[in-house]
């Protein structure tokens, strides 16, 4: 395959670079096929997400009857200025104010998933590339550790709500060796259905970011440690002051796309804990889905325009920091 | 290589059995490491498998398993006859799989095509095209889901599987890759030279520059076709209709609902037919996909 | 060239798949259901459908010719009710075979389509005019407030005490129903015989929730009044009788519908009895129906066998409270075409004796006919038969007595959720997920502030 493009770009090498340079004006007379060419992405753009995107930030204005439709055939929605967004920043019964509750249920499970997957992920990318172990059978556990990252997260959920259910093996192994209390429920339980989240989010990351990283290891111009070798640094030293140092802005651009992905969080939470309305799993987009479902598109509106600005903010923090990569 | 072995050569060779020791140590110890998070990657699966194997009696009686039992193909047999519900594997196959090609296929092709189209030519809106492509790329696609949803009802769409195609035509992530590709691989001369063949724009952008970006577009067809095979959000907010409803929505409402009487077997077996399909192809192709993924990250 | 074969056939696949779909767009007659299980489904295919059997659920079933097409949407979470709404209000513009011709409906929520436009008067529009023999409940929960009605259940539902007859025999000293009913007689009696049940180590009930519909379908007072939440009485009641039975080993964490309760009635179980109406026993108790029916003992030779049955094992009495639970009526969407198949469908389970009786002696169910449910009390009486599942005794007389005095009352458009919500927030009391009982409350009214924002949701404290 590759052999192949190589050869065609020879060929067109020779070819080609006498031709262009006597016929420079003819470039001219090609730009609308620049327009034509581009056009499809922005039309289909422009019906499917920017109108709806419009759409979503008017609907957040108006005030939404749950029944319209069925019992009350001629509602029309009434503008209700910020009263959406005021409402999401109420106390519910229970004190809470629900979108920051959500908000932080998602960056929660967030960490406790990214930090130790970062580490790993960390960790293996280094005993992979390390030209000192020289492990064996690297491919293989690539492979193994990249697998459960094309597994359909909802099915991958499904599978842990039947194995922890209360008829399930694991939940039977837990209670035979006394490590749960008596009426315990995995997916009720706020801590333990926060780490099953976390748990089936690392493990459906880690070797995707483990690859990443190598990728970012590999990038590194390699003399740069055979010199600090022969002048008898350590490996500890060279991890430490080099290798780290090195690999810190693919870290945080690693880390900060994974928070805009992890902000999103929504199968994994949604099919585990869903059923047991739990309150400590509950994501931005699960109580989006919520509003949604009850046909509250005001409420929905809101919270995604909300969604919508801290993602932007993130946003321009990962700009900033593949600036930053570019400028070295 | 060479600059290592003279340096064991300089040091006393109790120091170098020392190193030695320790480094058989650490390989160990890197070893032990890889082999537990294999077998964290992979013991729920090989739970799952033993549970399709298991009876709904069997399933019953709860307890940890790590051995076959023989009820394979009744669990399969009772999903595709007698389960009643939600979940029907033939259909939600075939809707998964029409929604997986029909968009993998389209993003592959329009975001080259876009991809192509501000590489390849000069005109005014270029820069701009390109940088607002770019700032897009970040929003959450949930955003437009709120508005997405009611246009579908307004003017019935629900159930519409094209609904969930036709969008991926415009796929900033995508683009943003095939355009590194492009700018990383193709050399402009080469249109040139078509375009002196007497090509015309379409043509020499389907026969010249397409083949040459097959690397690039058969990794973004394998993450595309992923990621709208695993999709839930979306696809279950559109589709109601039974005959509509794509595997994960059918994997959620199997979830979201009591089990009661239904058969465990048959539930296990469900999960089981969503995932083997993706297993199956990536067995294949994961040599190509992990290269992918690299070379993804290197270019993004 | 490979992958230039694998993209031909993928395009190819697509083609194909998009072909197949437009074939089934083109214009085909179809009676199209809405329900939120299969349960009538069942009884439709064997009993109304041109093909008469249900040995393939999923195969296609005709009626008249013409093809009938089920939507199923599981009712968690109110997910039934939004599937419905959506269609119901979009329904004259849906393409042919996406246009409802009927839906099912519960009490819990039916009110919200019985008073809506959506739903056409019976009488007229389906020639659905004879409700001689129908329970007067059934008729009383689909007429709207001018009067009209909008639908019909094809079964009517006192519910009582289903009890397992060896545990009885053992701890009680007798399995005959008579006897056993004084001992569960009134609700003092009922918490007695559990402390009995916990003594010989076994549970009263498999469920902390086995209860609720009882307390729930006798209340007081309704869940909303003049646009407030106002939690009923019973919700007290019920909660520290269900916690205390907990604490006693008397009962489970598991909800009324988990696959883990419904494993307790297997043989291996040690639970004394649960609380239902006579659907109950094919909906709710599969693993001890074995794959056995109210007419014909499990078969070991048939798909599903399950050798850990207790088919014969139970009976039935009226329990502490007599109740009644559910009730699954038939509606006729507006802007549907078939309604010559719609009226067909509700007359067949209003009046259509033959069809009745054999869904009353062979399915174990209760009719809602009065004649044929009478008729097959008096039979079994003389005869002296019954129903095999609960070893022979004859049902179906006990529910005759139970049914004319049910009266549904204090029913609003917001119960679903509500019932949903509080066994919900009650049991995440009871795992030990709340630290004490007044916090179930606030749980109940958030969630509910959640999916009814219109509501005034009292302040707690």
């Amino acid at each position: 395959m590759q052999s192949t493009q190589i050869n065609i770009e020879n060929s067109s090498n020779i070819e080609g670079l006498n031709e262009v340079e006597n016929k420079p004006k003819k470039k001219l007379s090609y730009t609308k096929w620049g327009y034509i060419f581009i056009a499809s992405f922005f039309v289909i753009y422009l019906i499917f997400t920017l109108v709806p995107q419009l759409l979503t930030i008017y609907d957040s204005f108006f005030d939404y009857d749950p029944f319209s439709g069925i019992l009350v055939t001629d509602a029309h929605p009434e503008f209700c200025g910020f009263l959406n967004y005021q409402r999401l920043f109420q106390e519910n019964a229970l004190g809470v104010i629900e979108i920051y509750q959500t908000i932080g249920n998602t960056l929660i499970m967030w960490i406790i998933g990214a930090i130790p997957q970062m580490v790993i992920a960390l960790i293996l990318a280094l005993i992979f590339t390390s030209t000192r172990l020289k492990l064996k059978g690297t491919g293989f556990f690539k492979t193994a550790f990249y697998m459960p990252n094309l597994i359909m997260a909802s099915a991958f959920s499904a599978l842990f709500l039947m194995l922890f259910s209360q008829i399930g093996p694991i939940y039977t192994l837990f209670k035979d060796m006394g490590w749960i209390p008596e009426h315990f429920d995995f997916v009720v339980n706020k801590t333990s259905a926060r780490l099953m989240v976390a748990f089936l989010n690392f493990i459906m990351w880690f070797g995707n970011t483990t690859i990443l990283l190598m990728a970012g290891i590999q990038s590194i111009d390699e003399s740069i440690f055979e010199s600090a070798r022969i002048d008898g640094a350590s490996t500890r030293r060279v991890l430490f002051d080099m290798t780290l140092p090195l690999l810190k802005p693919i870290v945080v651009y690693v880390l900060i796309t994974s928070m805009i992905g992890g902000l999103q969080m929504f199968d994994v939470p949604q099919v585990l804990t869903n059923k047991a309305k739990n309150s400590g799993t509950r994501t931005i987009i699960m109580l989006l889905n919520d509003y949604l479902n009850m046909k509250n598109y005001g409420r929905a509106g809101a919270i995604s325009v909300i969604l919508f600005i801290i993602t932007a903010v993130l946003s321009i923090f990962v700009f900033k920091t593949i600036n930053k990569k570019e400028d070295r | 290589m060479a600059d290592k072995s003279k340096l064991y050569e300089s040091v006393d060779s109790s120091e170098s059995r020392k190193a030695l020791i320790k480094l058989i140590v650490v390989k160990t110890l890197c070893y032990l490491f890889l082999i537990f998070l294999t077998f964290m990657s992979f013991f729920f699966f090989y739970l799952l498998f033993i549970n399709t194997t298991r009876s709904n009696n069997q399933l019953q009686d709860g307890g940890l398993v790590l051995i076959p039992s023989d009820s394979f193909f009744e669990n399969l047999h009772n999903l595709f006859t007698s389960f009643r519900g939600e979940f029907n594997a033939v259909i939600g196959l075939k809707n998964s799989l029409i929604v997986a090609l029909g968009s993998s296929l389209l993003t592959c092709y329009f975001s080259a095509l876009t991809a192509y189209g501000i590489w390849a030519y000069d005109f005014k809106l270029k820069k701009a095209a390109e940088i607002f492509i770019l700032a897009i790329m970040m929003i959450p696609s949930q955003l437009s889901s709120v508005g997405f949803y009611q246009i579908a009802i307004k003017y019935g769409f629900r159930n519409k599987l094209w609904l969930l195609i036709i969008p991926s035509i415009a796929a900033p992530a995508t683009f943003f890759y095939m355009i590194q590709y492009l700018r990383s691989t193709v050399s402009k001369e080469l249109i040139e030279a078509s375009r002196m063949d007497g090509s015309n724009e379409f043509m020499t952008f389907n026969r010249i520059v397409l083949p040459i970006m097959k690397p690039a577009l058969a990794v973004q067809f394998i993450f595309s076709f992923v990621g709208s095979w695993n999709n839930l959000y979306m696809p279950s907010l559109l589709l109601s209709n039974k005959d509509k409803k794509t595997l994960p929505i059918m994997i959620n409402a199997l979830s979201s609902t009591s089990w009661g009487s239904k058969d465990l077997g048959c539930i296990y077996m469900a999960i089981f037919l969503s995932i083997i399909p993706v297993v199956i192809v990536y067995i294949f192709l994961s040599r190509f996909i992990i290269k992918g993924v690299t070379a993804g990250s290197v270019k993004g | 060239m490979k992958k230039k074969i694998l993209c031909l056939a993928a395009v190819a696949a697509v083609g194909l798949a998009a072909g197949a779909s437009l074939t089934s767009c083109s214009k085909k007659e179809i009676f199209h259901i809405y329900a939120w299980n299969t349960e009538f489904q069942g009884y439709f295919n064997k009993y109304v459908s041109d093909e008469k059997n249900n040995d393939d659920s999923n195969a296609v079933h005709h009626l008249n010719g013409v093809e009938v097409k089920w939507t199923i949407t599981p009712s968690d979470n109110g997910a039934y009710q939004k599937a419905l709404d959506e269609a119901l209000a979009n329904n004259e513009s849906f393409s042919e075979d996406e246009k409802v011709d009927m839906f099912l409906a519960e009490a819990d929520y039916i009110l919200k389509y019985v008073n809506s436009d959506a739903t056409l008067d019976v009488k007229t529009a389906y020639g659905v005019n004879d409700f001689s023999q129908a329970y007067k409940y059934t008729v009383d929960q689909v007429t709207d407030t001018s009067g009209v009605v909008k639908g019909a259940s094809f079964q009517c539902c006192p519910a009582g005490l289903i009890y397992r007859r060896s545990i009885a025999k053992a701890v009680l000293g007798t399995d005959d129903p008579t006897e056993v009913q004084k001992h569960v007689a009134t609700w003092e009696k009922y918490n007695e015989t559990a402390d009995l049940m916990a003594a010989a180590g076994n549970k009263m009930t498999a469920s902390f929730a086995d209860t609720y519909r009882v307390y729930s379908n006798n209340a007081a007072s309704p869940w909303v009044k003049d646009n407030k939440l106002e939690v009923p009485a019973f919700v007290n009641t019920w909660m520290d009788q269900a916690k205390d039975q907990l604490d006693k080993g008397e009962t489970t964490t598991y909800g009324v519908w988990d696959g883990e309760k419904s494993a307790e009635f297997k043989k291996t179980g040690k639970t004394f009895c649960t609380f239902g109406p006579a659907w109950y026993y094919n909906f709710c108790m599969g693993p001890a129906m074995g794959n056995g029916t109210a007419s014909t003992a499990p078969d070991e030779t048939k798909d599903n066998y399950s050798p850990d049955h207790t088919w014969g094992d139970w009976a039935v009495v009226k329990g502490p409270q007599a109740y009644f639970w559910g009730g699954t009526w038939l509606l006729g969407a507006k802007g549907g075409n078939n309604t010559d198949l719609v009226g067909k469908t509700m007359n067949a389970f209003l009046k259509d004796e033959e069809i009745l009786k054999k869904l009353v002696v062979d399915d174990g169910q209760f009719s809602n006919n009065k004649k044929v449910n009478g008729a097959v009390a008096t039979e079994n009486e003389t005869q002296k038969k019954g129903n095999g599942f609960l070893g022979g005794q004859n049902d179906t007389k006990i529910w005759v007595d139970m049914a004319d005095s049910i009266v549904v009352k204090n029913n609003t458009i917001y119960d679903q959720l509500c019932n949903e919500g509080i066994q919900t927030a009650f049991g995440k009391f009871l795992k030990g997920e709340l630290d004490s009982k007044e916090k179930v409350l606030p749980e109940f009214y958030a969630d509910i502030a959640r999916s009814y924002p219109t509501l005034v949701i009292p302040s707690s404290k």
